[in-house]
């Protein structure tokens, strides 16, 4: 059983809770919820708000069917239990442009994109921010697992408690402005005390499956939803080894990722029967349209480019100092060296050991090389040179 | 339960107290399924013969060409499956503007009062090549409250031999519809505009056409509409109506004070805001305005935290709130996110069943309306 007065800590909000409207971004999940739950339980005046980012009916292909997605009413069934006010925001318009366009522009320069960084960044925590203000409220409160620190004034960010549930990732582009108002009650929670949380609620999304996909990508066909929105820009073209000969065809560099081993259509090479007979996809060469494929040696990277820089502390007085990265949600942090420019706007990064499959799109995330938890800042690799470059296939 | 100001009239009525009692003493009697024979099953065709008397009544029509359906929208989709052409206005609800799918539309001034002479224009161009022409004109506009010269709309498609329909859902209960005056070929209602349960509407239509029902089975509603029928609907809405019907005239002058009280006092400390229909014929209860700079559905959410339960644009089942097309149609592309609808009870008598509004309650409306 949680004590409710950590709850109160983490919203770090003077005085009495019922003098403070929190709106809840709700998104219908077991974790919102259980967010808005845990501060009605605490005393706050909570208002729940949740996104309708694209119209259901229509992703589902189902004509007139006017959006409600069984997200929305679970968000809503939630606000109704807990008796709390609960509206729909329509973001539909916001959220094509800014988030899904720059999803399908992004695969179609070859890159592997994170719409859900974009989503966090440009709606959720630009227009659900202003519109929890003008409602009067006191603090933004989302459902993610991670936790903001306020050490007398000096505002910070930090992993979740619960590590294998850790969003830092997700969030790297929060600004030290924005943690003024944000606030992530569930950040010393694991998610089986969430869930039981959610059981002691009653709340009917208690026992939900997390969300594994994106969104508005139905089944994690992401490919599906490129060709449907630009049917035009994605064309069948050749898979080529890195010496740049011919071995297959492709049906668009769209279905192919950076440092993909299954799933590419050639098999190895035969009677060769040693690591080097299993092929990679090392790059994605948008020129020419072509997929090139290699063993594995060819995805080593030392070093990245990573721009659109966001810092989360005071910009260090050191341009070269050392950080852990972290390259993808789900893999562990590395270790290695930063030379910022001027203004911190982009690094470089050097890694300590070659690092394999890094994809440009994807997000680099710092955290202190002294105390893992804490989140630097991070920003998006534009540039990831692998061993490929030095045979200048690309480009050529 | 807090204490919320309930404006909010033209999406639902509160359940009159008459209307309950009578739905207690239906549901007090027994098994009712008027398709049986028995006695039982004479007492359920009894209770639904009334309440087409009612409804007849009260608007002037024959009461036996009425048939009750699951709302007005179910209405409008039975009515317009049987035909292939149908004209509608720009402003219509959305009942009727998706199940016409219709590419015939007449444009609105800005007003929002139905351009006659495009009607006139358009129906001269395509009479001749089509058989069966339906015209659809709503008789009050849901959002905005504007009365459409409902009567010369029916003259000028009768001189194309065109059908006419009027959803009347926003005016039965506002103003007095007499099918004596107007001759219209089809009405449709619906119950819970006037104070009856939601989930029964009805179709009024004339002797001359047959109409295919959509749903087939047990042949009830004369064969028009089967499935048994909602006698608790049909009862509360026959009981509506009849108590509307007790009065001669529909008397407004209270719900047209209260509404003229609250739009002067908002133009007096908010004058930048625009009211919609304001110079024209408008029913006495609605008002619809905009606030250039704030959304509507901001609006909406603040107000409700105040505790005033008004509307916006047209909200769809999600709760999403759409841009509203009447709006638009209108002329003001700009403010079609941002208008916000307060509508009073439709008539005093509705007014004074209900606990009454206060001028004070109006006064903290505009107040809230002016911060913004």
């Amino acid at each position: 059983m949680i004590n409710i007065n950590q709850v109160i800590n983490e919203m770090d909000l003077e005085g009495n809770p019922s003098n403070h409207r929190v709106v809840v971004a709700m998104s219908g999940g077991v974790d919102s919820s259980v967010t808005a739950a845990l501060l009605v339980e605490a005393g706050y005046n909570v208002v729940g708000l949740t996104m309708q980012l694209y119209d259901y009916g229509k992703a589902l292909k189902k004509k007139g069917a006017c959006c409600a997605g069984s997200d929305i009413n679970d968000a809503r069934l939630v606000s109704s239990r807990l008796g709390i006010p609960h509206y729909v925001l329509n973001y539909e318009s916001v959220f094509q442009d800014q988030v899904i366009n720059d999803f399908v522009d992004s695969y179609l320069r070859g890159e592997t994109p994170i719409p859900c960084v974009r989503c966090n960044q440009t709606v959720k925590f630009t227009d659900m921010f202003s519109r929890a203000k003008k409602l009067g409220a006191s603090a933004l409160a989302t459902g993610h697992y991670i936790r903001r620190k306020n050490q007398s004034g000096n505002l910070s960010l930090h992993t979740g408690k619960d590590l294998s549930k850790d969003q830092s990732y997700f969030l790297f582009a929060t600004t030290k402005k924005q943690l003024n108002f944000v606030r992530f009650p569930l950040g010393f929670l694991t998610k089986e005390e969430t869930r039981s949380i959610a059981k002691r609620h009653e709340l009917n999304v208690a026992d939900k499956p997390d969300s594994q996909d994106i969104c508005f990508v139905p089944e994690g066909k992401y490919a599906d939803v490129v060709r449907k929105l630009r049917p035009n820009s994605v064309d069948r073209g050749d898979i080529v080894d890195v010496n740049g000969n011919v071995i297959g065809k492709h049906n668009g560099i769209i279905d192919f990722t950076i440092g993909q081993r299954k799933g590419i259509g050639v098999g190895g090479r035969k009677g060769v029967d040693d690591s080097n007979s299993i092929l990679y996809v090392i790059a994605l060469d948008t020129k020419k349209n072509n997929v090139i494929v290699g063993p594995k040696e060819f995805l080593s990277c030392n070093k990245i480019k990573i721009s659109e820089c966001n810092w989360i502390i005071d910009l260090p007085q050191k341009s070269k100092f050392k950080v852990l990265v972290k390259l993808r949600n789900s893999s562990e942090p590395v270790i290695g060296t930063i030379k910022a420019n001027f203004d911190f706007s982009f690094v470089f990064l050097y890694f300590d050991e070659p690092q394999y499959g890094v994809s440009t799109g994807q997000a680099a995330v710092f955290y202190n090389i002294k105390k893992r938890s804490h989140v630097l800042g991070g920003g998006w690799i534009t540039e990831a040179p692998n061993k490929l470059a030095d045979n200048n296939i690309i480009n050529a | 339960m807090k204490n919320q100001i309930y404006l909010d009239h033209n999406a639902t009525v509160p359940l009159l107290k008459e209307v309950k009692k009578s739905l207690i003493d239906c549901m007090d009697f027994g098994p009712l399924n008027a398709s049986s024979i028995h006695y039982y099953g004479r007492k359920g065709k009894d209770i639904i013969e009334v309440a087409r008397a009612n409804i007849s009544q009260l608007i002037n029509a024959n009461k036996n060409n009425i048939i009750f359906t699951s709302s007005a929208t179910e209405a409008i989709n039975l009515l317009f499956s049987n035909f292939e052409t149908i004209i509608v206005s720009s402003i219509e609800h959305l009942a009727v503007l998706y199940s016409s799918k219709s590419d015939h539309i007449i444009p609105v001034n800005q007003d929002g009062i139905v351009d006659l002479n495009f009607l006139e224009l358009y129906l001269k161009k395509i009479f001749k090549n089509n058989k069966k022409i339906l015209v659809s004109v709503m008789w009050v506009n849901n959002e905005t409250g504007v009365i459409q010269p409902i009567k010369d709309i029916v003259n000028i498609a009768k001189k194309f031999q065109c059908l006419t329909h009027c959803d009347a859902a926003q005016a039965l209960g506002k103003i007095n519809i007499n099918l004596d005056e107007i001759e219209l070929d089809f009405l449709t209602l619906s119950g819970h505009k006037i104070g009856a349960p939601t989930g029964v509407g009805a179709l009024v239509y004339n002797n001359k056409t047959n109409i295919t029902p959509q749903i087939l089975g047990g042949g009830q509603e004369k064969g028009m509409r089967a499935g048994t029928e909602n006698i608790l609907g049909i009862r509360g809405f026959g009981e509506a109506a009849r108590l509307m019907g007790m009065r001669k005239e529909t008397n407004c002058s209270q719900v047209k004070f209260l509404r003229d009280f609250i739009q002067k006092k908002i133009k007096k400390i908010s004058p930048e805001t625009i009211i919609f229909g304001e110079k024209t014929k408008r029913v006495a209860n609605t008002l619809l305005m905009a606030l250039p700079k704030i959304p509507g559905d901001l609006a909406l959410m603040k107000l409700d935290l105040e505790s005033f339960s008004v509307s916006s644009g047209s909200a769809c089942s999600s709760g999403k709130i759409s841009q509203s097309h009447v709006v638009s149609a209108m002329g003001y592309d700009e403010l079609a996110s941002n208008s916000v609808r307060i509508s009073f009870p439709p008539n005093d008598f509705i007014l004074n069943s209900e606990n009454l509004i206060t001028t004070q309650e109006l006064d903290k409306l505009a107040q809230s309306w002016s911060n913004l």
